[in-house]
């Protein structure tokens, strides 16, 4: 009897440690998409997310506490975004979230989290009510319409091209991007010389692709994922159309290059990531990330890094649990980060330069960088 | 000159259909089942034919291996799965199939990763110019002999071989053809096999085609592979050959000239439902 | 609490919706693959009523009507194709619709409508709305199924021709099973819109009308019991299971397929025989 009720006791008394132990991690909660059409971003999202955590608890955590991230897979559907949100702040009592997912979850979730006073920073997603869900709501990546507006720059001035051939993804992502190019376009005269539009499902482009060989532009603006983007320029390469493509950040894969080969030497892209900036930050990320994760680092891995990276330094700052003095250190951020100088403006939209990359040899290079807060400004309050 | 171009890529775009719809008709037209997990064994096929290929280095033995193995599995999948569901509702096996092919989709994200799969070294790129500014890309080239090589061989087997012969009789007249000493068990084997193996052989040119084979590449096949054998008047293999066609072509041209309006599906499905309002048994079928 | 609240709403809002499907397809018989265009059209009428600050309880019926104005349409092509291709035909509706709403500025285009404001209800009340609506129609589906009406629908699904020779009007019987099906179904648009603040046009693809296809056939095809009990558990099984979250979809799809090859009459069927053979024990 005194044996067993000892072994319990010990039991009993373990299960406390362990208990106690866990109640000084502090927990950020991560919706992102394992499984369904946005898996592949998801992992590299998670790998991101880790990564920085890893980083962070290695260095001596928060002022002493560990980080604990609390994943769940949203599948990138707004349904079942809404559930997470509420678990994520009910049962598991997270301090604060991020979400390494699309716009639609992201979108949902975002006004879960709003309304219980939670901080949520969302890492790639591109729609542009995200952040107007509330002053507790942040985005460490730029809205669609400003990375269209910098291609428009780009083309019009950085390359001095003229006719435009627009290939547009019919989704929330490519839309935005259209909406921001055409207003660039006006600024900088560029003249659109034909305009196209295809499903995420597409993977080949032959009919768009004959059309643009008659229609004769300067350059191609498209946008994509990497796995829609790989093939459309290996079929513009093959039928020998020779002009420059555009992209932008879905692009930024290695993946991109596996998938369309040599035919993707010379493609130029807007982004958050350059691979040969001369900040640490940047180059410690892709490093530890490739080490880490076994893959080349891509703007999805980079984002979620650069997320939770601001997060941390918030709590570090804020130096307490209090929700709202968080929102506050959140939003009075600078950070150097993975993906650039982060701040945040009334909204919560982050404030950085557009990073410009080219493929070189088979590798993701450094092209340019577009640095004009006035065309890059973000949505605002 | 355009014209001519699109009508080619879609009839690029039709061959693959065919390729994959063939199989579906096949299916019907012995079991009357919706056999929606076929368009995972057209993915399967592309794994196959990637994963060969790079470790070969032949795309013709990928080829070979990707319509044996994959032909194979689907005969596994009517013993596994269908066999036992012959006599209940057709939505029974129509469900199965839908959580057949779901499951696939899942098993190959988690053996195979995500991100999909290339050609390391892909082979048949570039092409040649036909006449002035007309493009020809080796890989569409070969989409269409090979689409055009299966087809005949098809036809010659069916009409000039004692099994193909068999196989006919059983579609017709199951009764009949058991009558008549024909063993409906090898003839079913036999239909999933060569189905199979042609959605294989899709599965290998897409691939080539995109140089990229994703788990969810089998998804648009899923539903419009149905869409073209309803179309075709289900179980009719000249209709589904003509469904593919005219879809190919529909989609390319609509693609450019009213891409603005809707997109590729609903075009498709657009196409479709207006044709079974007026012809309700779809364009070759009977009734 | 809210975390129980939202999953008891989304079972809720999925019982009603899966009831809907089950009145087209348990009881008249006529096979559905496109349910979600409804209540894409119904969920998408009240979130533009709502965001016009127009009541939640005012958008409701609005948005039955329209949805049921479009299941009359659809209604009107199951006359004409039967079978299968009544089957791809009602696929061909859902791609269509999701199509056509990708397009319209009006309907937020690729985005969607979002920041749609919560019901003066609060949480709990539409909790309880969504509660009563399904209940609502569980007990005017049974109902349906136990009078003359059910009998009807009974020989329509088991053999139209004979019907029609045995003197019912089958048009009329079959257009009536779509409109209430899709009016039903546009009602649950409507919770939906509410519930998550947002609709979006891959919101009520083709995916969700597989997904409520399934619920429907788990719960025993025509069994309003079943249906219910499936759309319920199948509705929250994602987030049950997510300590494998990695291989839920995986787990989903082998419970989908092993409940389909191993019991086709689905969880009603289940119940059925064991009642049987405890019947067949006892006398």
């Amino acid at each position: 009897m005194t044996l067993r009720n000892g072994i319990l006791g010990t039991v009993i008394g373990m299960g406390l440690v362990v208990a106690s132990a866990h109640a000084d991690n502090i927990k950020i909660g991560f919706n992102v998409p394992l499984t369904g059409f946005a898996a592949a971003d998801g992992l590299s999202a998670r790998n991101g997310a880790e990564l920085a955590l890893e980083q962070i608890n290695s260095s001596g955590g928060i002022n002493g506490d560990m980080l604990e991230l609390v994943v769940y897979d949203d599948q990138a559907s707004p349904k079942e975004a809404v559930p997470i949100a509420q678990k994520l702040i009910e049962k598991d009592n997270v301090i604060a979230a991020v979400s390494g997912s699309y716009s639609g979850s992201t979108r949902a979730a975002a006004g879960i989290f709003q309304e219980s006073g939670v901080p949520y920073i969302s890492a790639y997603a591109i729609h542009p009510d995200i952040t107007r869900a509330g002053d507790y709501v942040f985005r460490t990546s730029f809205v669609g319409e400003v990375q269209g507006r910098a291609g428009a720059k780009l083309i019009g001035e950085t390359l001095g091209l003229k006719k435009v051939a627009v290939v547009t993804l019919k989704n929330d992502f490519g839309q935005s991007l259209a909406a921001g190019f055409k207003e660039g376009a006006e600024i900088f005269g560029l003249e659109i010389v034909a305009e196209y539009e295809y499903s995420i499902k597409d993977r080949q482009f032959g009919p768009i692709v004959s059309k643009i060989r008659a229609d004769k532009p300067d350059v191609i603006y498209a946008s994509g994922y990497f796995f829609t983007a790989g093939p459309l320029v290996s079929q513009l390469r093959a039928a020998g159309i020779d002009v420059p493509v555009i992209g932008q950040e879905g692009y930024d894969s290695q993946k991109f290059i596996d998938i369309a080969g040599a035919a993707s030497e010379g493609t130029i892209i807007t982004t958050s990531l350059d691979r040969d900036s001369s900040a640490a930050e940047t180059q410690d990320f892709i490093a530890s990330f490739e080490e880490s994760s076994g893959q080349k680092a891509d703007m999805v891995a980079a984002s979620a890094h650069t997320a939770i990276k601001v997060l941390a330094a918030a709590l570090q700052s804020a130096g307490t649990s209090d929700r709202k003095a968080i929102r506050d250190a959140i939003a009075t951020t600078k950070l150097t980060a993975s993906t650039g100088d982060i701040s945040f403006n009334d909204l919560g939209e982050v404030q950085k330069s557009v990073q410009v990359q080219v493929v070189k040899d088979g590798q993701w290079r450094h092209h340019s960088v577009i640095d004009d807060p006035k065309l890059l400004a973000p949505p605002s309050e | 000159m355009l014209y001519l171009e699109l009508l080619f890529q879609g009839i690029v775009q039709g061959s693959i259909y065919a390729l994959i719809a063939l199989g579906l008709t096949l299916v019907y037209g012995l079991l009357r089942i919706l056999h929606v997990a076929h368009a995972a064994l057209f993915t399967l096929g592309g794994y196959v034919g990637v994963i060969v290929t790079n470790a070969t280095g032949s795309f013709t033995l990928a080829m070979v291996v990707a319509m044996i193995t994959v032909g194979l599995i689907g005969v596994l999948t009517y013993k596994l799965a269908y066999e036992p569901l012959l006599d209940k509702p057709p939505f029974i096996a129509l469900i199965a199939s839908i959580a057949l092919f779901i499951a696939a989709e899942e098993v190959f994200r988690i053996v195979f990763g995500p991100y999909g799969l290339s050609y390391a070294q892909p082979p048949l790129q570039g092409g040649f110019e036909i006449i002035n500014g007309f493009f020809l890309k080796y890989a569409e080239a070969l989409v269409i002999c090979i689409s055009v090589v299966m087809l005949l061989l098809l036809g010659w087997f069916s009409a000039y071989t004692r099994l193909g012969v068999s196989w006919r009789a059983t579609v017709t007249d199951p009764d009949m053809a058991r009558a008549f000493g024909v063993n409906i068990q090898n003839v079913r084997y036999l239909n999933f096999f060569v189905g199979s193996a042609l959605a294989a052989v899709a599965g290998v040119l897409v691939a080539l085609l995109n140089n990229l084979v994703e788990p969810t590449m089998g998804s648009v096949a899923s539903y419009k592979a149905l869409a073209i054998i309803v179309l075709g008047g289900l179980g009719s293999i000249r209709g589904t050959l003509i469904a593919s066609m005219a879809l190919g072509v529909i989609e390319s041209f609509g693609t450019i000239y009213i891409g603005h309006l809707l997109d590729r599906d609903a075009l498709a499905f657009g196409f479709l439902i207006i044709v079974l309002m007026v012809r309700p048994q779809g364009l070759l079928g009977s009734k | 609490m809210a975390y129980e609240i939202t999953l008891l709403t989304t079972m809720s809002i999925s019982v009603l919706f899966a009831l809907s499907l089950n009145f087209i397809t348990g009881f008249c018989g006529q096979i559905s693959l496109g349910h979600a265009a409804f209540m894409g059209v119904g969920a998408y009428t009240a979130a533009i009523m709502m965001k016009a600050s127009v009541s939640l309880l005012v958008a409701i019926p609005v948005a039955a009507v329209f949805a049921g104005a479009l299941g009359l349409l659809v209604g009107f092509a199951s006359l004409r194709v039967r079978h299968d291709f009544l089957a791809i035909t009602t696929m061909g509706v859902v791609f269509l619709f999701v199509g056509v709403v990708r397009q319209q500025e009006f309907l937020g285009g690729e985005v969607g409508i979002s920041g749609i404001q919560r019901s003066e209800l609060g949480r709990t009340g539409f909790l309880l709305l969504c509660i009563s609506l399904a209940a609502l129609f569980a007990g005017f589906s049974l109902l349906v199924k136990r009078s003359w009406l059910g009998f009807v629908f009974d020989s329509i699904a088991d053999n139209e021709d004979v019907s029609r020779v045995i003197g019912i009007d089958v048009a009329k019987y079959k257009l009536f099973a779509f409109v209430v099906g899709t009016a039903a179904a546009g009602v649950a648009g409507a919770l939906y819109a509410q519930h998550f603040r947002y609709v979006g046009p891959d919101s009520f693809g083709f995916v969700e009308s597989i997904s409520v296809l399934a619920m429907v056939v788990v719960g025993g095809i025509g069994s309003v019991w079943g249906v219910m009990f499936a759309a319920a558990v199948l509705s929250v099984l994602p987030l049950l299971i997510q300590f494998v979250d990695d291989y839920k979809i995986l787990v989903y799809s082998a419970l989908l397929f092993s409940m389909m090859r191993f019991a086709p009459d689905g969880l009603a069927g289940i119940v059925n025989r064991s009642m049987n053979r405890i019947k067949g024990r006892s006398s």
